[in-house]
């Protein structure tokens, strides 16, 4: 059975690290299709992994004139065989704020197309993002969201991170938040993701694994090469 | 208070915020255009205001106008735009006002590219606009420092009636690090400190009229400007220049290189010194005024062979460090136009290549 993926949430959530580490997983076990849907970044963008992604044996979609110097990406016809084609996993990868989840919106038939268990609609959420850092702000982003979209959340994904620096204390508070969000909202937390070492951590604190989800383990694909940029100045 | 994930253009407009800029005037252009979509949400949040004006040139001119009623305020930009803000920024200068203008660098010339650069160290610290002037430019190389640098800027601003440049490269701009924000500063104008300020006359008022005003009628009277100016000029490269090291304990060779390319070449320099060569860094963070005695300090310490100067353009700052050595050792360069990434490799082999010769 074809399972799909979206993820969508504020940008700096990273959503374009778990796009990748769920691609990478599923591709050990079946045909895999990634689609690149970010309309909004110019910089940072999971195109840039495109020989990494293609090498693992995904199909990647990328916008027409991604990693280019054209600012005015446009939605290539390819993304219709996430939909068309014969695939167990499909992983979309969206812009970081209301205007680039409405990229969804144009595939509002497809989706609704899908059995319910076919699709997982992941909000991906970091509460040490300023404009996502509290209930309020979270939920209003949620329910923006989905309206640009034209699709239900299933879930949350607590990926809360202040990349290199992040402990187990960045997930535990986003643990406290998400537990606030999905209490008032009923929407569950249905995955908690981080590093390995960190999520163990996290894990080892004990708590209520209704607002935890299931552990996603992740590795870092995105920064390896910024690594050498990454050391602070000073 | 706990650290934050943020992109350094969302860190730069969050920083001046807290550094009491309450006006924004500006219009989008990437790799910069979180700035204004940031303050255009932040503003209204903090009774500020954000307007984006209908081009550049509009928006430097705003600027202009609330400079010369003493409040803090800024524009951003990057490099074709801030092309466009030149003649306002000349004025600006003239009128002897303090205001910030962050230039988040593409790839030029012309339309360019929209991936980072440097290309803009000429326009920046040589002028950029017409007639006799500098602007303090401030080069941040983590996201961090662009935060520190937007209180400095603001201060320094104030402190010499000048405009103050933040030049960062796209990178600056667009990767996300942990950062700390300092505390909300509200900015109260002092008409005590400045007299100059066009806050409302009133018929009775003692205080003189402020009149902002850059246009001269008489000779005389525009030197006596130009005079005063460069008097000011100097007293900021007396004592303004500020600078980082890295790494000149026994230096054989001495890179300088500022913003994202100075962490490319902090890598290099860690890489070979595990490879037992010892190569010292001097980055400066004021690109005007110009550290340098710094720089000629660091490329004249004993044992230092030669400099390799690495910048993301076809060589801008390098002639700095000639002038700063004036031919007293050789001051090479690396570098790409076209925003094509320097890496950490490139630059060691560079300096194995001076190595052997």
């Amino acid at each position: 059975m074809k399972k799909i993926y979206v993820l969508i949430g504020n940008f700096g959530s990273g959503k374009t690290e778990l796009a990748l580490n769920i691609a990478f997983e599923a591709a050990s076990r079946g045909k895999t299709e990634l689609i690149d849907l970010d309309m909004v970044n110019t910089y940072f963008r999971l195109t840039e992994r495109k020989k990494q992604i293609e090498a693992a044996e995904i199909r990647l979609i990328s916008p027409n004139y991604a990693c280019t110097n054209v600012e005015t990406l446009s939605v290539p016809a390819e993304v219709a065989s996430a939909f068309a084609e014969d695939w167990d996993t499909v992983v979309f990868d969206v812009g970081g704020d209301p205007a680039g989840a409405t990229a969804l919106g144009r595939y509002h038939n497809d989706f609704a197309a899908l059995e319910p268990e076919q699709l997982e609609v992941l909000c991906v959420v970091n509460v040490r993002r300023p404009m996502a850092g509290t209930p309020e702000k979270i939920i209003s982003l949620c329910e923006t969201m989905e309206r640009s979209a034209r699709l239900k959340v299933s879930g949350f994904v607590n990926n809360t991170n202040l990349s290199y620096a992040t402990t187990e204390a960045e997930l535990r508070d986003g643990y406290e938040t998400l537990r606030e969000v999905s209490q008032r909202t009923g929407i569950p937390v249905l995955y908690t993701s981080g590093k390995k070492d960190v999520l163990e951590k996290f894990a080892a604190e004990g708590h209520d694994s209704a607002y935890v989800g299931r552990l996603l383990p992740i590795d870092i694909y995105m920064h390896r090469d910024w690594d050498s940029f990454t050391k602070l100045g000073k | 208070m706990a650290q934050i994930l943020m992109k350094g253009n969302e860190a730069i407009a969050e920083a001046a915020i807290r550094a009491g800029c309450r006006f924004f005037f500006g219009y989008p252009i990437t790799p910069q255009t979180e700035v204004p979509e940031y303050m255009s949400a932040r503003m209204p949040e903090i009774g500020g205001c954000y307007l984006q004006a209908e081009s550049e040139v509009a928006a430097i001119n705003m600027v202009y106008g609330a400079a010369g009623s003493g409040v803090r305020v800024m524009t951003s930009s990057s490099s074709p735009g801030v092309s466009l803000k030149q003649e306002g920024i000349s004025y600006i200068a003239a009128s002897e006002l303090p205001c910030v203008v962050i230039n988040v660098m593409r790839g030029g010339p012309g339309l360019g590219s929209i991936q980072a650069s440097q290309g803009d160290y000429f326009q920046a610290t040589k002028g950029g606009g017409h007639g006799d002037y500098h602007l303090i430019v401030l080069a941040p190389s983590s996201v961090q420092e662009a935060i520190d640098l937007m209180g400095t800027a603001f201060d320094l601003a104030d402190k010499y009636r000048n405009p103050a440049m933040i030049l960062a490269d796209g990178i600056i701009g667009q990767m996300m690090e942990p950062v700390e924000l300092p505390e909300m500063k509200e900015y109260k104008v002092d008409p005590e400190k400045k007299p100059w300020a066009a806050t409302g006359w009133k018929p009775g008022d003692k205080k003189q009229r402020a009149v902002i005003n850059s246009l001269y009628i008489t000779t005389e009277e525009l030197t006596e400007l130009n005079e005063r100016l460069q008097a000011r000029y100097a007293e900021i490269e007396k004592n303004e220049a500020r600078w980082e090291t890295y790494n000149m304990d026994g230096a054989e060779f001495v890179i300088a290189a500022y913003g994202t390319v100075s962490r490319i070449c902090k890598a290099a320099i860690d890489e070979l010194k595990q490879e037992g060569i010892n190569v010292g860094l001097v980055r400066p963070i004021t690109l005007w005024p110009f550290p340098k005695q710094a720089v000629r300090d660091a490329v004249m310490a004993d044992g230092v062979k030669a400099c390799l100067t690495v910048e993301l353009n076809a060589g801008q700052m390098v002639e700095d460090v000639r002038l700063a050595v004036n031919g007293a050792k050789p001051v090479e360069f690396f570098g790409h136009a076209g925003s094509l990434m320097p890496t950490a490799e490139e630059v060691k082999e560079q300096i194995k290549r001076m190595r052997e010769e």
